[in-house]
């Protein structure tokens, strides 16, 4: 028999490697012979769209367009190191470190324009749309051009460190501050099931995912399709079936996971609440998207035939089982 | 390893005759993941691919003649396999992927003889023969008993499956299939029914035939001597659930995959009789 029910889920999730462990970004900004900025950060990119955020939040420091920032990632011999690109950390954490490096560059260029410009000081200088300038009387401005070629060979440098804030948990108490900052999500499913079959249809679904600030709300989105169909996964297909350590499913013949036609289309909300600590306010999102979907699709399935299920995956045969328990104790 | 190319299904023949440790390809959908896997190690490949008179469907009279290098896609796009037919389209529409509907035959579905090839239970349900050809004899065998006695009517290594032929049937052709997801999904139960309902919506003709519960694909004569003559109503159809279930009990014994199939052949026994009322 088919049964349709609704569930959500609700998570709230610590970025970064936290409990007081230093969690360190470093970033170095450099101007180039053709006054373009070079951004180099040792943050890979694995797909979430690292790339394109670093040179965003650059851009905006800088305030030039993205096509003066050159960026050069991953390479151990040119870029410092950011830290892993895991425990969701590059955009708040390395973002951080290019923001701070890009902060740290302007006042590096205000120094050589003081001297261009014969100036005696620095303060009311702008580094804006590739020039420096003097905010009280304009005309007095130079482009990061001229101050490539004024610099010549000499090289125009800034570093930019940012260690994340987070305290050790008491092991007494209990008590500290594990996590900053935190993300929220939460997920909803309309579902049918087969209580003959065991199989689960996903009709509708729904995830809401706070970002602080989406630098890239394309990129979100690709990361919230990417959670939600791994959570799929994860809740309905994904078996290693481990029997004494031995993995039975070593092929994808075996290993199911989700095809295209088994992921429905998902309704993406972002929430845009800016973080303090971030960068321009955005908070890393690349697991949190995936958590909350499981719990949705759990309790969806107990409310649409009251049978809680306490192991994963819920594989249509295991589900049946269940179903076929439930049906002979009443 | 050599790879020939046929031009003809006389120059396959002839390939096959003169080369040892031979292997026919047409789609390579399976043979080549069995290669792969050192399943199979033949010495030469012979291409049917190419061999336009192996890639046609045609209608002859009360007969439909399918080549055995037709695709899945070409057959889920022809328009011979409409109406009451369209049980056979939508058993090829659920094989695999795209991309492995537009390389896999209709043939290498059958010689592949896995007990969960989608499009068999529908040619069983059909009654249809398949010619298989060697350079001195043209052989004709049922599709049911090319596997239900594979020794004496299974393929032999120096022929070719050429076509597979069945008549054009009065009644209605269905088909259902439970797979663990939506696509690329490897069959768990099939099931293809041939019902012909009379004006008293009595069973004057049926033929019921299922993959993957059994080790090939094969005939459920129990189901259909219990349907035969029967009002074709939802009662009958509950029974017949149950008929399938206690058929199942017997040849699925001691098998770790019954209770669920028992279970999920329900859902699937009454999809397939279903579809005749649609």
């Amino acid at each position: 028999m088919k049964k349709r029910g609704r569930g959500i889920g609700l998570s709230f999730y610590g970025t970064g490697y936290g409990n007081g462990f230093p969690d360190v970004s470093n970033a170095w900004v450099r101007l180039l012979k053709d006054g373009k900025i070079g951004v180099y950060v040792g943050g890979a990119e694995v797909g979430q769209g690292a790339m394109t955020a670093f040179v965003q939040i650059a851009a905006e420091a800088l305030g030039v367009p993205h096509d003066r920032v050159l960026l050069e990632i991953e390479d151990t011999l040119t870029t410092p190191d950011s830290g892993t690109a895991a425990a969701t950390r590059q955009t708040y954490n390395t973002g951080n470190a290019i923001k701070i490096a890009c902060e740290n560059f302007k006042e590096k260029l205000k120094e050589v324009a003081k001297d261009i410009l014969n100036l005696n000081s620095t303060a009311a200088l702008e580094v804006k749309d590739g020039e420096v300038y003097l905010e009280i009387f304009p005309q007095k401005r130079v482009s990061l051009e001229k101050i490539a070629d004024f610099l010549g060979g000499n090289i125009l440098e800034a570093e930019g460190s940012f260690t994340a804030q987070t305290t050790k948990l008491d092991p007494e108490t209990g008590q500290g501050a594990p996590y900053w900052p935190y993300t929220f999500s939460a997920c909803g499913v309309e579902l049918e099931v087969d209580t003959i079959t065991g199989q689960v249809d996903i009709l509708k679904a729904v995830l809401v995912q706070d970002v602080g600030r989406a630098v890239n709300p394309h990129l979100v989105e690709g990361q919230m399709d990417g959670g939600y169909a791994m959570a799929l996964g994860y809740a309905l297909f994904e078996d290693l079936n481990l029997k004494r350590g031995v993995m039975g499913n070593r092929k994808f013949s075996k290993y199911l996971i989700p095809t295209s036609m088994d992921v429905t289309e998902l309704t993406k909300i972002i929430v845009e609440d800016p973080e303090s600590t971030a960068p321009y306010g955005a908070k890393g999102i690349g697991e949190p998207v995936m958590i909350p979907v499981t719990p949705a699709i759990l309790n969806a399935i107990y409310d649409a035939t009251g049978v809680r299920i306490t192991e994963l995956p819920i594989t249509p045969e295991k589900l049946a089982k269940a179903f076929s328990d439930f049906e002979k104790e009443g | 390893m050599i790879v020939k190319q046929a031009k003809s299904v006389e120059d396959a023949l002839e390939l096959l005759s003169h080369y040892g440790n031979c292997k026919i390809i047409a789609g390579g959908t399976d043979i080549i993941i069995q290669m792969n896997e050192k399943k199979v190690q033949p010495k030469v490949l012979i291409d049917i691919s190419k061999v336009e008179e192996l890639k046609k469907i045609e209608e002859d009279g009360d007969f439909i003649k399918i080549g055995s290098a037709v695709t899945y896609t070409d057959i889920i796009e022809s328009s011979i396999f409409e109406g009451n037919l369209s049980g056979f389209k939508k058993a090829c529409r659920l094989v695999g992927s795209p991309q492995i509907r537009n390389r896999g035959t209709i043939g290498g579905n059958i010689v592949n003889a896995s007990p969960a090839a989608d499009s068999v239970p529908p040619l069983i349900a059909l009654g249809a023969t398949i010619i298989l050809e060697s350079k001195n004899n043209i052989r004709e065998v049922k599709v049911e008993d090319y596997f239900s006695h594979s020794e004496t009517f299974g393929i032999r290594e120096y022929e070719i499956l050429t076509a597979i032929r069945f008549r054009k049937p009065k009644g209605v052709l269905t088909f259902a299939k439970l797979g663990l997801r939506k696509a690329l999904a490897i069959s768990r139960i099939s099931i293809a029914a041939l019902v012909e309902l009379d004006k008293d919506n009595k069973v004057s003709f049926v033929r019921i035939a299922s993959g993957s519960i059994g080790r090939y694909p094969m005939r459920e004569h129990e189901l259909e001597e219990f349907l035969q003559g029967k009002v074709f109503d939802d009662a009958v159809i509950d029974e017949a659930v149950k008929v399938l279930q206690g058929v199942m009990d017997v040849r699925l014994a001691n098998r770790s995959s019954l209770p669920y199939k028992r279970r999920a052949v329900e859902a699937v026994l009454k999809e397939a009789l279903g579809e005749v009322r649609k």
